[in-house]
């Protein structure tokens, strides 16, 4: 076994009995203490909890009792997922002392699986203000290159993963937050269906847009991990109540047979995306026609549009949350969130139902064009993470985003890598699907991380 | 569809209209996003046809 196991390789050495759990959290501890003061990923390490969870998991695991693949897997949250007992501050003076008295829905459901919490992960503040330095924690940084940005605002749980403190963790995404962070640190996250995961318990940002999934280093344990998460839950007003598919019912099957559109004008005119980048999707297309899958590219409205409807709605749905305290509290705030949000004041009413319509068309657009495909393709980020210290304010809006038409349609996407650029930093591709169709892009993103070297390959700093 | 531009005078009246306390400098900090928003509404306000109402706006069950 690898010195940082999968989840899918720690889960069979635990059910074998060839890995301690207990051993196993300890080995994670200590990979905390060593590395996180330089990556500030975590908010709070919650050592006594994490042990007290690989004990119970190795009390399972000796009486022949695992409660499944996620049994003594070591874990975080990001700290806008409400733990019961533990602080949980959103990253804002705003919650520095909030404890929460129950758990997220999706939090007690990793809990009920057997994960073993080793803590709270650094987040923007509210998922959206960042990177900041203006707040009580400092920014999460990249593990591939401490000076570069992770992306945001899964950013703890992306820098995380990557350097291996934990196997996997809970991100949430609104216009991009699992999939920015999972391409900027190169792994593998997903954003679900609208629906299938519960957001209960999960500070929002904006209710019509907020996804709530897991991240990790490949798909296949993304899909463990959201296996764990998914279904309906009654608290969640958006909450899907359908049967939860198998998402590993299609590991290992490979992509021939698979309907592949590239929406390429999104990466190539739209928001031209690093020449890495486009190398990299283009070889992983290679990759697909040699297996056997069909691939076309096909042609959307300009991401330009996805990215006005999702942006000005985000901005609105956060300001109505947040009117209060913004009204009351506004120097509690970091600039980035506050200047931010505060937009929303610019804007009228019959625009956020222009932006509804609008919205409406472009879910009408998509669906269409998926009709005769499986997958869509597009690039996650426009190129390698840029210095953290050259990340703008305005930045995630002056260009069109690759993540957003799929928090304004709802549709499920992954982010996975594609490689390394030119300042050595991970580089990727979106893969997106119909409605419930997550082990399809499992299945896909899959087949392609297992005929490529980069799962192979950790930051430096881990080594 | 033209947006207007906006520029600090607008902004202050706005900011204070939606109950945000604000400095002159927090005002000039913000204005080069309210610019950017202008871009984004001329976007969303470009004519619709009629079909685009708001009901519906997720339809997860498609397939």
């Amino acid at each position: 076994m690898s010195a940082i196991p999968t989840i899918a390789e720690a889960a069979r050495q635990i059910a074998a009995k060839k890995l301690s759990p207990i051993e196993l959290a300890k080995a994670q501890l200590a990979r905390i203490k060593k590395l996180d003061p330089q990556l500030n990923a975590f908010l709070l390490v919650t050592e006594e909890r994490a042990l007290a969870d690989a004990k119970a998991a190795e009390a399972r695991q000796m009486a022949g009792a695992l409660r499944g693949p996620l049994d003594g897997i070591p874990i975080a949250h990001k700290d806008i997922y409400n733990t019961a007992g533990i602080r949980t501050t959103a990253h804002s003076k705003l919650l520095e002392d909030n404890v929460p008295t129950r758990d997220a829905h999706t939090v007690k459901k990793w809990a009920d699986a057997g994960t073993v919490m080793l803590g709270k992960l650094s987040t923007h503040e509210f998922a959206f203000g960042g990177p900041s330095f203006d707040l009580p924690w400092p920014p999460a940084r990249n593990p591939w290159n401490r000076e570069h940005f992770t992306a945001g605002s899964s950013s703890g749980t992306g820098a995380a993963v990557a350097a291996g403190l934990i196997l996997g963790g809970t991100g949430s995404d609104t216009g991009g937050s699992i999939r920015g962070p999972a391409a900027l640190c190169g792994i593998a996250g997903i954003k679900p269906t609208y629906g299938l995961s519960s957001r209960a318990g999960i500070l929002p940002l904006a209710f019509s847009l907020d996804h709530a999934g897991p991240m990790a280093w490949t798909a296949e344990d993304c899909a463990l991990l959201l296996q764990g998460m998914a279904g309906h839950d009654p608290e969640d007003p958006a909450s899907v109540d359908r049967p939860v598919a198998d998402f590993t019912a299609g590991i290992g099957k490979g992509v021939k047979g698979l309907r592949v559109g590239v929406v390429r004008h999104f990466f190539e005119t739209d928001h031209r995306a690093s020449d890495a980048t486009r190398a990299g999707i283009d070889s992983a297309m290679d990759f697909f026609r040699k297996e056997g899958a069909e691939v076309r590219d096909i042609t959307l409205s300009p991401a330009a549009e996805y990215h006005a409807v999702g942006y000005l709605l985000m901005i609105n749905e956060a300001f109505t949350l947040h009117a209060p305290w913004m009204r009351e509290r506004f120097g509690d705030y970091g600039e980035l969130f506050r200047d931010r949000v505060a937009l929303a004041a610019t804007f009228s009413g019959a625009d956020i139902v222009q932006a509804t319509r609008r919205r409406r068309l472009l879910c009408r657009e998509m669906a269409a064009a998926m009709e005769n495909l499986d997958i869509i393709v597009s690039a996650s980020q426009p190129g390698e993470a840029p210095r953290i210290a050259d990340v703008a304010k305005w930045a995630n809006m002056e260009k069109p985003s690759f993540t957003m038409p799929c928090n304004v349609t709802g549709f499920p996407a992954i982010s996975i890598c594609t490689g390394f650029g030119e300042g050595g930093l991970p580089v990727s591709m979106q893969l997106a699907g119909k409605p419930f169709t997550e082990p399809t892009l499992f299945r896909a993103a899959h087949a392609y991380e297992s005929a490529m070297p980069w799962r192979k390959k950790r930051p430096a700093m881990v080594s | 569809m033209s947006v207007p531009p906006i520029d600090e005078a607008q902004l202050e009246v706005l900011l204070a209209r939606a109950g945000l306390p604000h400095s002159p400098a927090q005002v000039k900090a913000i204005l080069p996003g309210a610019e950017i928003v202008q871009r984004l509404l001329a976007r969303v306000n470009a004519p619709l046809p009629r079909e685009a109402e708001p009901a519906l706006t997720f339809d997860v069950e498609q397939q």
